[in-house]
């Protein structure tokens, strides 16, 4: 490639050694970008050619033992199919060579680059290179296996007609059994953190030891176990669903706990001795110093404890749940039991992504609001 | 409270006697020994200025008088009351005696008037009201007026320690403790602080001044203690004691600070 232009330099300032500059770099981001698209393009033109073409069963999906009756798994294996397409396996090796060149150029020359824009497209080539490799090497190795029988399994939706209602009780009851933990433990959590933070030690104790059982004990045993003991050890006969709940709660209790001591540690030591140089009794000062300022701050950490919580509740298929009750997973492993179709997991998969996503978009909003400070000006607005 | 109501006198109202009175005051913290018997009679209208170098032991001083920190060894009384005693209701006690840290520690989640009105409501029970209206005065008396519905961080560093100062006067304090109220300002924002601090001591209030402030201290003090490791170096008239530094440790100290 060409050096055709370098900065205008005095005479009496050392040569210019910073090497290749303006064409090269816009060369490895065409070819880093090129990479992409062609993998890309190769992937969508099979599948478009072969849904244009004659869509029978093929060989491949017939010696998979998928049969014509898996309306889903036809189309999947199809799909997989079609990634045969010559057409493809060229398109995904041009991608290969193609990113390959772009990711050594990039790599070779990026510290030379003499403007950061120039930089910043050579690293960005040299990126978009190392994608397009990975992504065509995913596609070429997943095409070689059986993926139709994958698919078969876990990309098979025919057998879930029928069960769409049943998964959008099971998010609402998952919710709920999620809910009911927060809460409790939240309530659990306060008291527990607020305790931890005594300077007698009688008082810590107790707390420490029920934070630390129940941290250090699997979650899942705490089901099995606070379940039996409800049952036989104190004779109380209470649904299932209520029982997880509780242990959800206990448990969340210890993780909430540490939360909001770490909450209440951070608000400076002077908040506490302003308010208790005004004759403020502790626990005045707690309630209108400490705790309203604390509290903005444990917000998006027990937000998180919230996502973990919804994904833990799955945990209460162990329990077996009746019918009516089933969570997401509980459905999910029903279903699955009863077809030997796993693609219940994977919508069991979609169904939680849709209640978590959107609460970790908020987090992170909440984090983001907290971080810009301007937390104590407008929440104290209201 | 004991002798005081035998005779028959309010010990609030008691003329004469110290308002507060520092007894073998020593402080350890684990093994450093940060204050090392200090005495001190603070009388009414009594503008106490404290100096010496960093580590003095000056704050902690401060802090001793209010209990904020417990002396390890010794008495404090406020008034006739050994507020060291366990039994005090130190809660009570505060309410007299006002304090202005370095930091401001005003709560950056109410605004200014709230700050203010917040202890008059939850302490002294005041009705919201008489609460507004304290607090509207005091921070008309400090210049902060204007600014009651601003929060603390919509304030400059100068304006938020003039809340707090408003905040300590609300309570009507019988003393105003002042902890290096001007060491966390950018210069120019020390003055309007300084001019609160000079017209209440114009007005009788009796205060104790930890501070770098030199000139402040010789102007408005009416007795100055040299604190230095911990103990007493040196105390007495400031504009005496700036004259004519009777120990090496002040007239060191001095030369360095002026």
């Amino acid at each position: 490639m060409a050096i055709t232009e370098s900065p205008t330099v005095p005479s009496d300032v050392a040569p210019d050694v910073r090497g290749p500059t303006a064409p090269l770099p816009a060369a490895i981001l065409v070819l880093g970008i090129a990479s992409l698209v062609i993998i890309a393009a190769g992937i969508v033109f099979s599948q478009v050619n072969y849904a244009l073409s004659d869509r029978v069963l093929t060989r491949n999906c017939i010696d998979e033992e998928i049969s014509p009756e898996d309306n889903g798994a036809v189309g999947v294996c199809n799909i997989v199919e079609a990634l045969q397409d010559p057409v493809t396996s060229g398109a995904l090796y041009l991608g290969i060579g193609l990113g390959a060149v772009a990711l050594v150029l990039g790599a070779a020359t990026y510290r030379r680059m003499d403007s950061k824009r120039r930089r910043d497209q050579a690293i960005t080539g040299a990126v978009l290179g190392s994608q397009g490799i990975l992504l065509a090497v995913f596609v070429l190795w997943f095409r070689s296996a059986s993926p139709g029988l994958f698919a078969k399994h876990f990309l098979n939706f025919a057998d879930l007609e029928g069960y769409w209602g049943s998964f959008v009780r099971a998010a609402t009851k998952t919710l709920t059994l999620a809910f009911g933990g927060e809460l409790g433990g939240i309530m659990i959590g306060l008291v527990l953190g607020v305790l931890t933070l005594s300077s007698r030690r009688v008082v810590r104790a107790p707390a420490r030891i029920y934070i630390n059982f129940f941290r250090g004990t699997p979650l899942i045993w705490q089901l099995i176990t606070g379940y039996f003991m409800l049952l036989f050890g104190f004779g109380i006969r209470i649904s299932t669903f209520v029982v997880a709940i509780l242990i959800f709660a206990l448990n969340t209790g210890a993780y909430a706990a540490e939360v909001f001591r770490a909450g209440i540690q951070s608000i400076e030591r002077g908040q506490m001795e302003a308010a208790r140089s005004m004759g403020m009794s502790y626990l005045q000062a707690m309630r209108y110093a400490i705790v309203p300022q604390a509290v903005r701050r444990v917000i998006p950490p027990l937000m998180n404890e919230f996502v973990i919580l919804i994904k833990d509740t799955a945990l209460v298929s162990v329990l077996g749940l009746t019918l009516a009750d089933s969570d997401i997973f509980s459905l999910a492993r029903e279903g699955q039991s009863a077809t030997f179709n796993s693609t219940f997991f994977t919508v069991a998969a979609i169904a939680y992504l849709a209640v978590t996503l959107p609460l970790i978009g908020l987090v992170n909003a909440a984090e983001r609001r907290l971080r810009s400070g301007l937390v104590g000006i407008a929440g104290a607005g209201g | 409270m004991e002798p005081a109501q035998a005779t028959g006198i309010n010990p609030r109202e008691r003329a004469g006697g110290p308002l507060i009175r520092l007894e073998g005051i020593h402080k350890w913290f684990g093994n450093l020994h940060v204050i090392k018997g200090v005495d001190l009679d603070l009388q009414q209208r009594d503008v106490v200025v404290v100096i010496g170098p960093s580590g003095g032991g000056k704050s902690t001083l401060l802090r001793c008088v209010s209990l904020l920190e417990e002396p390890t060894l010794g008495h404090v009384w406020f008034e006739d009351r050994d507020i060291t005693d366990i039994r005090a209701d130190l809660n009570e006690v505060r309410t007299h005696i006002g304090m202005v840290f370095q930091a401001y520690n005003l709560f950056p989640h109410m605004t200014a008037e709230r700050n203010v009105t917040l202890a008059l409501e939850k302490v002294l029970k005041l009705p919201s009201d008489e609460a507004h209206d304290r607090a509207m005065d005091q921070l008309a008396r400090v210049g902060m007026g204007h600014k009651a519905a601003a929060f603390p961080g919509q304030l400059s560093g100068g304006q938020q320690q003039r809340v707090a100062i408003a905040r300590a006067l609300a309570m009507q304090p019988k003393v105003m403790l002042f902890d290096e109220v001007t060491s966390a300002l950018d210069p120019e924002l020390v003055g309007e602080v300084l001019e609160v601090m000079i017209r209440l001591a114009g007005e009788g209030m009796t205060m104790m001044v930890v501070t770098h402030e030199m000139g402040f201290a010789r102007e408005v003090g009416t007795r100055m203690l040299f604190l230095d490791d911990g103990r007493v170096g040196e105390e007495g008239e400031p504009k005496e004691m700036f004259r004519s530094p009777k120990g090496d440790r002040l007239r060191q100290f001095l030369e360095k600070v002026l």
